[in-house]
């Protein structure tokens, strides 16, 4: 029998694989056949509303604006991503979501929010609320063993960091 | 009380209401070619539109751009009919 150690490292390696797997195969599968997992991950970076600069995005993303030009340069020509320099500051590009950008953006939240509210359905409010704290418990571990490989400001923030950060800048006394 | 005066009974929130309804028919039946006519406030955007969910963001993004407004997917979990969403952009903008 495996030991309780071999069963969570299996489990973790596999979810993460296999979440991987699934949004490729949709992605195969449905109007976006064009577009890689990366470079939908970087339409998610950039978000369907307001332009973003490529240094802010490459930071968001963990690679170099180098790594991100060439994706931007393809994504550009795929028609996804609009490239445009900063009207105020000639050195400064910007970059956002063209309509079919935005599309893929939003149904690829879509896929994810379709995965996670079918996890959730099958349990029990009770259990939901367990297995939420449990699962925001292993993400906040796996997130610091992470900033010990790179302490820069240079680290992706998740959604729920971000959320954390804002409850704590949230004055609470008073 | 005849069409005339309930119509002047309508107040500000009416007519903003009423405007963004013939708006979203407008869109509805331009994206979908769909007669106006055929579009009433109680259709369910599931089961009486052949929306697939890519048609429906096509016309969340065509109505963000309209309003200027960002239509979340928390808010579109509650969105049933025509009316629901001329509700949601009235309580957005």
């Amino acid at each position: 029998m495996d030991s309780q150690e071999q069963i969570m490292s299996d489990s973790l390696v596999r979810i993460f694989e296999n979440v991987v797997l699934t949004e490729e195969k949709s992605l195969q599968a449905g109007y976006f056949s064009d577009l890689s997992i990366a470079e939908m991950h970087t339409l998610t970076a950039i978000g369907p509303y307001q332009s973003r600069t490529m240094t802010k995005t490459a930071e968001d993303l963990g690679i170099t604006t180098g790594t991100l030009t060439v994706a931007i340069d393809r994504l550009v020509k795929k028609g996804y991503v609009i490239r445009q320099r900063d009207t105020k500051d000639k050195r400064v590009v910007r970059i956002s979501l063209t309509r079919n950008g935005k599309l893929a953006c939003r149904m690829n939240s879509k896929f994810h929010r379709v995965l996670a509210k079918r996890i959730l359905e099958g349990y029990s409010e009770e259990d939901r609320e367990h297995l939420l704290k449990l699962v925001g418990e292993i993400d906040t571990y796996v997130e610091q063993q992470l900033r010990k490989y790179d302490n820069t400001s240079n680290i992706r923030k998740t959604a729920t960091e971000v959320a954390r950060t804002s409850k704590k800048e949230t004055p609470s006394n008073g | 009380m005849d069409d005339a005066d309930s119509r002047s009974t309508l107040t500000d929130e009416d007519k903003r209401r009423e405007k963004v309804f013939d708006d979203v028919i407008k869109l509805i039946s331009e994206s979908m070619e769909i007669s106006p006519t055929e579009i009433t406030s109680d259709l369910n955007l599931n089961t009486d539109l052949p929306f697939d969910s890519l048609q429906l963001y096509e016309m969340v993004i065509t109505l963000e751009e309209a309003y200027d407004i960002r239509i979340s997917d928390e808010d579109l979990d509650n969105v049933r009919s025509i009316d629901d969403i001329v509700d949601l952009i009235v309580r957005l903008t």
